[in-house]
């Protein structure tokens, strides 16, 4: 468990060193030490590089991942379904159709309206399918289902936005939903950590009782545990972290899903574990995605959310399926 | 996962006997809403109108409108329907996830990201090109996946077969997307597609397809007995003779043949696959040799009916079905699955 | 030899119970006494509430009538952390998730007698170390559940239900699975949980004879009604049996342990 979690903790840095260091004005390994360090003046243009465009992007890269991967991990555990993602909860299909309204209906929008008409599509979202799957208690069959009955009703409504509305209009809202860190601050960077920060530390301390939910809700009832309070607990608390993921930087997917199954694999069952290490996958997927799509065909900035798609699924394939192997 | 919610219905339904009566009585109602589709529109056509343009077309006008345009259309929406419908059921069973559908084969991303390409490279043209492109994107996919799936060191386990299909989908979609994102011009030709439509079906279309949805329409009623058996699980399924791996892979064949073309000739739907099968067995239980049937009628209907609503409610000739299949679709479903779903006290 | 079970004060006690699933009624105006520190046997035909009756005085459904007495308390009183301190349950078929070890499945045992945020305490980790040692789990502490036979994995499940250290223990077909050698071994498990551990046990048993041989109070169900309730050679006659199982049998003497034995005609 340590070692891995240092081995883990090693690549991060190395990733957000190397995105610190590269990308159209490359940094030699000295001037990236000496513009860290503050021996440079604070205005020079290595210093602005760095502090006003590298450094937001790389740990809103990281927080992003970081919050993906724990709600996909809190998800797994409550709905007992590999498939199950924040996105069965609606969240990433409410935060599509908000800000697909927004940014169509209203054409030119400020800002900071398509991240809060986001948040608060995905957290209405996630309320309208907990409230409609609860009769007299949850189930995660119920949930799911109600999950994807609103869904493909937003769904529907996103597509009908982008069948009919000004292409220019959909191009924008796709490229804000394919999922992004370009437009980063370090205003945004510390609103976003102070967000995350608690609800992070609550799922963290909750992990035992994400253990004892993943029997069952029988075996998990017969235990004492109250299954309908924590999981409506642990839905408010998945909605606050991948709502604040998705407002911050759109919808990058695949993370939410495929982290704590590779967490998982690499160390155990318990949910104490799992829960920083998946953390910690998600960080650097979503660093290295962000990293790569500067890269790889630079000028032209590919989103985060499509690298994580185009390299992270492969990789994690070949992961998963030589994980397997070993263990038999 | 699946089971837990159709035990307790198939008794209801079973003790009164009313499946036939019922599958006949929604055969009935897909009947009148294709009649109600042909007759319908910017021109009201009579019936009897309607049945001589197809039984003795005298090329006037109006017969021309109902066979050219209508019949064509409705026909379309007829077979995208109940292919998509039995293949959702299908995979949901194969699976053993209530999550599952077509699109987890990457059905829908591998078609997508054909039409997508070509479109790309070669310009932006007519529909009719692109079926064939379509229908191969979206094999080639699905193959792909079960080959992931299979070939897994766990086998023909049914969880590497959802993560398989996961991790292609998410690849082929974020291919699309990477593409669209830069090319506006293919992102205005592709957009009415990607939203599921019948509008503009010829007859040619659609007896291209129609022998592989027949062929796979027949296939799956086939199956029903052995999905029932694979719907025990695996031990359960073993123990009872069952081949396993070999029924799992005729089942997805029958999947790929039938979503493969529906996706083909009416784009990707992914609201019918994943929620007619469900709608059906909240209605009559778990038992498959009636899902089947049932999901390939009402599949059929709701298409039909959502296409009509389209142009009725909207007044528009294109409206994407896929977005009114979904709205007509949605709210009912929401209520089954509140209604009869998982329990509670 | 009999003992007058009325001397001995119930541990858990049904008084009036109706349940139902949905608009099924499956078990009505049931009264049902678990005498304590005794091993008590449910037998009775497939469908006949035993399994439901188990999970209702578990906690695990409410009843739609009546009340379910632990201690004299009603248990829709206690919360449910109280409850599963005192009653542990084993279900049917428990699934684990993937990856666990046999020493990980144990230690969600204890999950009730932790507070939210209480460390792991040498309480915690001697009640894991003995229901282990007591289920012969011991060895198999750090294998996967998934790697184990059926039998090695039904006394993993047990020994989570003992680590628990409820007084009262609830078993739905706990013999499942396990070939007879094994069979014997729980039920010699559980007598010495009862006579040395003073453990109230209740099982969910289909083999007849298992229940005669071993439990000290037999509840025959049918139809979820309680055919007949008492100590096994009171209560296994050939009546009963030709009433519950609608079997014809005879009813011998057990050569061994002198308890009654039906051989089916």
């Amino acid at each position: 468990m340590t070692r891995c979690l240092l081995v883990l903790v090693i690549i991060l840095a190395g990733l957000v060193i190397a995105s610190l260091a590269l990308g159209d004005v490359a940094l030699s390994r000295q001037d990236l030490w000496e513009t860290l360090t503050g021996s440079h003046d604070r205005t020079s243009r290595n210093a602005m590089i760095v502090f006003d465009l590298r450094l937001p992007r790389v740990l809103l890269a990281a927080l992003v991942g970081a919050a993906l991967a724990t709600a996909g991990t809190i998800t797994l555990a409550i709905m007992r379904n590999p498939l199950a993602e924040p996105g069965v909860l609606g969240i990433n299909s409410g935060a599509a159709v908000a800000v697909m309204a927004v940014i169509v209906l209203l054409q030119d929008p400020p800002a900071l309206l398509p991240p809060v008409a986001g948040f608060a599509g995905a957290a209405a979202m996630a309320a309208a399918v907990f409230l409609l799957s609860w009769r007299g208690g949850t189930s995660s069959l119920r949930i799911i289902l109600t999950g994807i009955g609103l869904g493909s009703l937003a769904g529907a409504a996103t597509t009908f936005l982008s069948a009919f509305g000004d292409i220019g209009d959909v191009q924008r809202a796709m490229i804000w939903l394919a999922g992004s860190v370009y437009d980063a601050s370090l205003a945004k960077v510390r609103f976003l950590f102070l967000w995350l920060v608690i609800p992070l530390a609550l799922a963290w301390m909750a992990s035992r009782e994400l253990d004892l939910i993943r029997f069952g809700d029988d075996t998990a009832k017969s235990f004492g545990q109250p299954v309908d309070r924590t999981r409506g607990l642990m839905i408010v608390l998945c909605t606050l972290i991948s709502g604040a993921a998705v407002a911050a930087a759109g919808l990058i997917g695949f993370v939410g899903l495929v982290a704590p199954h590779v967490a998982g694999r690499l160390v155990g069952p318990s949910h104490a574990r799992i829960l920083p290490v998946a953390a910690l996958c998600g960080a650097i997927l979503v660093v290295a995605a962000d990293l790569l799509g500067r890269l790889v065909i630079a000028p032209v900035q590919i989103p985060a959310g499509i690298v994580t798609g185009l390299i992270g699924a492969p990789f994690f394939a070949s992961l998963l399926w030589k994980r397997r192997h070993a263990r038999g | 996962m699946i089971r837990p919610y159709g035990m307790n219905t198939a008794r209801r339904m079973a003790n009164d006997g009313g499946r036939p009566l019922g599958l006949l009585l929604l055969f009935c109602l897909l009947v009148a809403a294709v009649l109600w589709s042909l007759a319908s529109g910017a021109r009201h056509i009579p019936l009897a109108t309607v049945w001589h343009a197809v039984v003795g077309f005298d090329g006037s006008r109006e017969h021309l409108l109902v066979m050219l345009i209508r019949l064509p259309r409705v026909l379309a929406a007829v077979l995208a329907g109940s292919a998509l419908a039995v293949s959702g059921v299908i995979m949901q069973v194969v699976t053993n996830n209530p999550l599952a559908s077509p699109g987890l084969l990457g059905i829908n991303a591998g078609a997508a990201f054909a039409v997508v390409l070509v479109m790309t490279l070669f310009g932006t043209g007519t529909g009719d090109v692109y079926m064939w492109y379509a229908f191969g994107g979206a094999g080639a996919a699905a193959l792909l996946v079960h080959g992931m799936g299979s070939f897994g060191p766990s086998g023909h386990s049914t969880i590497g077969l959802v993560i398989a299909g996961a991790i292609v989908a998410t690849f082929l979609t974020a291919l699309t997307s990477a593409i669209l994102i830069f090319d506006q011009n293919t992102l205005d030709a592709v957009r009415l597609w990607t939203a599921g439509s019948v509008t503009g079906r010829t007859m040619a279309q659609n007896a291209a397809v129609a022998p592989y949805i027949l062929t796979g329409l027949a296939a799956g009623l086939f199956l029903g007995r052995h999905l029932v058996t694979l719907s025990l699980g695996a031990e359960a399924a073993r123990s009872l003779g069952q081949n396993q791996a070999v029924w799992r892979s005729v089942s997805i064949a029958v999947v790929i043949l039938l979503a493969g073309s529906a996706v083909s000739l009416a784009g990707p739907i992914g609201f019918v696959g994943l929620v007619v099968p469900h709608i059906v067995r909240l209605t009559i239980g778990a038992d498959y040799r009636w899902v089947l049937p049932f999901s390939a009628v009402g599949g059929a209907l709701l298409v039909v009916v959502a296409d009509l609503a389209g142009r009725m409610i909207f007044g528009s000739q294109d409206f994407p079905v896929g977005v009114t299949t979904a709205l007509i679709g949605a709210p009912f479903f929401l209520w089954l699955a509140r209604s009869r779903a998982g329990g509670g006290s | 030899m009999p003992v007058d079970e009325s001397n001995r004060s119930a541990k858990i006690a049904g008084r009036g119970v109706s349940i139902a699933y949905g608009s099924r009624r499956i078990v009505e105006d049931l009264d049902l006494v678990v005498p304590e520190r005794r091993f008590t046997a449910l037998v009775g035909p497939n469908g006949s509430g035993k399994s439901t009756i188990l999970r209702t005085f578990a906690g695990l459904m409410r009843a739609t009538g009546g009340s379910i007495l632990l201690d004299g308390r009603s248990i829709a009183t206690l919360g449910a952390r109280e409850m599963a301190r005192r009653v542990g349950v084993l279900l049917q078929g428990p699934v684990a998730p993937e990856g666990l070890t046999v020493r990980d499945l144990v230690q969600q045992g204890r999950y009730p007698h932790r507070s939210l945020f209480g460390r792991w305490s040498e309480a915690d980790q001697a009640a894991c170390e003995e229901a282990m040692m007591l289920t012969g789990t011991t060895t198999l502490a750090d294998t996967p559940l998934d790697t184990l036979s059926g039998g090695q994995r039904q006394r993993a499940w047990i020994a989570m239900t003992l680590a628990q250290q409820s007084e009262v223990l609830l078993l739905d077909e706990p013999t499942t699975f396990l070939d007879l050698a094994h069979q014997i071994e729980l039920m010699n498990l559980i007598t010495v949980l009862v006579r040395d551990h003073r453990k109230t046990v209740v099982a969910v048993l289909h083999d007849l004879n298992q229940a005669a041989r071993y439990a000290e109070h037999v509840v025959l169900l049918k139809d979820g009604r309680i055919a007949a309730a008492g100590h096994p050679s009171d209560v296994i006659s050939q009546d009963t049996i030709a009433d519950v199982f609608g079997v014809r049998s005879m009813v011998i003497r057990d050569p061994v342990a002198g308890t009654p034995l039906c051989v089916p005609l």
